[in-house]
């Protein structure tokens, strides 16, 4: 059997970082990294979500509250 | 060539979201929309179409002249804006034609099916953007250019999540908060040991149970790949587990909704059953919206929920490690859970509530934003017609049944067209106020002796009545635009959402995770909904 023959195709959605090959055995090490590279692409997700959130909420106030 | 080739289908659309803000602006359209009943909504069609057609062709042009990189600007404009503008253009096409049209067809089948379809399959906005982005996803598939825009979708959910935050208010968040922390910590840890026992009776090795019963209890794919590495789990298992979670929670999220209403649940309760039983946040967030689109209270019940259970992740592997043994990977601590994977967006969501407490959205004073305004202005004026019924029905005694207050104020209403203090006491607010509340109180009180039949009063002037009763209840402008964006944060979300729902995600469900996995999600969906009708009652947001 070659490596690619003990590959695993997984599907994880947007979440998981869309699909991705594995090997078959339980790998620690790469479950590891994959988890980490999920977490730190959340993060980077999450403080984006929270920057843009405070612009937008800065643009409403500015336009309905501080110049009417 | 090639590159403008590349960018044309974002340019057509930049073009066409333009000239339809144009043809919109000339109300030439204006007869349709008032057919759809959204006529309301004009100049928020002008305004997004403008908006977003310029973007499209301004970002193309920037994607023409310049090298891609990997900047912020790259990953969360100018790489997704193909995505982020078909969405957009479905999101409105859904909004204000295909969902009024539903309605529409509905109402005219309701005599032949004897029920209304768009009722009992929840056929608003946000199942119909998930439909959309469901079936275009599995036939025609996501067009190139949409791809990296279909991946935001998360992103731009979790804005609206930060957003909700403006809504709360301490005494909710508190009671919700106390509520959701017994009802999750219950049910999370609950099925992580259901899993884990399921997992011995029908003797399944260890790391996939321990992988499955993560995924079941907290939230669904996220967990699976945090826990995964903490109980070795071989990749065939995740991939089961994974299946297995999705599948499941699309399920609930079309099938919820139905059963909530059915069961005559408030939005309260299911909010908090939505918010235990479903895995997934996106889930949630659809089931809350599709029981309810136009309240937001279902969404903001369900979202605390929601939170909690994610919050509750670090536990569950706390709980996973001891079980499997082993305290702790090479790279992936228990510390490294905790920190790295704290959801920063309740942080955000934190900071819009903090920011909504402190009033800098509308005065502590106001209710969630909603004040009463009994100042004299024009547009607070009942109509010419409304006065011209009012008139014409106290000239001809028709309120010679009401008490002398309620007489007075039905009287003063005429005189003044609108709910207001004494004129010559305009100067003393306090007192100008006090005089015009208890004028709309006594309003209130016609209305409802009205409804009660305890009076008799014509459609007309009972509209001409609640219609100046509704023009002093006034809403703060920030908090209706705030509540605005958030919705269209989860319109996009939740259509992008549907873009994701694949074939092969679903159908790599099997083996012996698929048979715990339903019996686990059962068990807690239905115990959940128990509990739920048993414990939370709507006056935990009175």
């Amino acid at each position: 059997m070659t490596d690619e023959e003990n590959k695993v195709t997984i599907e994880t959605g947007d979440t998981g970082k869309g699909t991705s090959e594995m090997a078959e055995p339980a790998n620690t090490e790469e479950l590891e990294e994959r988890a980490l590279s999920v977490f730190s692409s959340e993060r980077n997700e999450d403080l984006t979500a929270l920057v843009l959130c405070l612009i937008t909420t800065f643009m409403v106030l500015l336009f309905t509250k501080w110049l009417v | 060539m090639s590159c403008t080739k590349e960018h044309m289908p974002v340019i057509v659309m930049g073009a066409l979201l333009l000239i339809y803000g144009l043809i919109v602006q000339t109300g030439v359209l204006l007869p349709t929309m008032k057919y759809l009943h959204t006529h309301k909504a004009m100049d928020l069609q002008v305004t997004l179409s403008l908006i977003f057609g310029g973007l499209a062709l301004v970002g193309t042009i920037i994607n023409m002249v310049r090298e891609p990189g990997d900047t912020t600007l790259d990953r969360f404009f100018l790489q997704p804006l193909g995505g982020i503008i078909l969405i957009m253009i479905m999101a409105m096409a859904i909004r204000w034609y295909l969902e009024p049209l539903v309605k529409i067809m509905s109402k005219s089948l309701q005599p032949l099916l004897g029920f209304k379809i768009y009722k009992v399959m929840n056929l608003n906005y946000v199942v119909l953007g998930i439909l959309a982005g469901v079936v275009i996803t599995n036939t025609w598939g996501i067009p190139k250019f949409a791809a990296p825009g279909v991946k935001c979708a998360r992103f731009i959910l979790k804005m609206g999540v930060i957003m909700l935050g403006a809504r709360y208010s301490f005494a909710e968040l508190a009671k919700l908060g106390v509520y959701s922390v017994w009802l999750i910590g219950f049910f999370v840890l609950g099925t992580v040991f259901l899993v884990l026992w399921l997992g011995k009776i029908f003797k399944q090795p260890k790391s996939m149970t321990g992988v499955l019963s993560a995924g079941m209890g907290v939230c669904g794919v996220s967990a699976t790949v945090a826990v995964a590495p903490v109980v070795k789990a071989k990749s065939a298992e995740m991939a089961y587990t994974i299946g297995t979670i999705l599948s499941f929670g699309i399920i609930c999220m079309f099938v919820f909704p139905t059963i909530g209403h059915m069961a005559g649940m408030n939005p309260v309760q299911f909010g908090a059953w939505a918010g235990t039983g479903i895995l997934n946040s996106a889930q949630v967030a659809a089931a809350a919206l599709a029981f309810d689109a136009v309240d937001i209270k279902t969404l903001k019940v369900a979202e605390i929920f929601n939170i909690t259970r994610v919050l509750f992740l670090p536990v569950i592997v706390l709980v996973l490690a001891t079980w499997f043994g082993k305290q702790s990977g090479q790279k992936l601590s228990f510390k490294s859970v905790v920190i790295d994977k704290f959801p920063i967006f309740i942080l955000g969501f934190l900071i819009l509530f903090g920011m909504s407490s402190a009033g800098l959205f509308s005065p502590p004073s106001h209710y969630k934003g909603k004040y009463i305004d009994v100042s004299y202005n024009d547009r607070t004026q009942v109509t010419t017609e409304e006065w011209e019924t009012l008139d014409g029905a106290l000239a001809a005694g028709d309120f010679s049944s009401l008490d002398p207050a309620q007489l007075a104020a039905v009287t003063n209403l005429v005189e003044q067209r609108q709910i207001a203090g004494n004129y010559d006491e305009r100067n003393d607010k306090k007192l100008f106020d006090s005089v015009g509340r208890g004028r709309m109180a006594q309003l209130e009180g016609v209305l409802a002796a009205a409804k009660a039949k305890t009076i008799s009063l014509s459609s007309d002037v009972k509209s001409a009545i609640k219609h100046a009763v509704k023009q002093v209840h006034k809403k703060s402008k920030t908090v209706v635009t705030l509540t605005d964006f958030m919705i269209w944060f989860f319109a996009f979300g939740l259509i992008g959402l549907g873009m994701q729902i694949t074939k092969k995600s679903i159908t790599q469900a099997g083996g012996w995770p698929i048979v715990m996995g339903v019996i686990a999600g059962i068990t807690k969906a239905t115990l959940s909904f128990f509990v739920v009708l048993w414990l939370v009652k709507d006056v935990v947001l009175n």
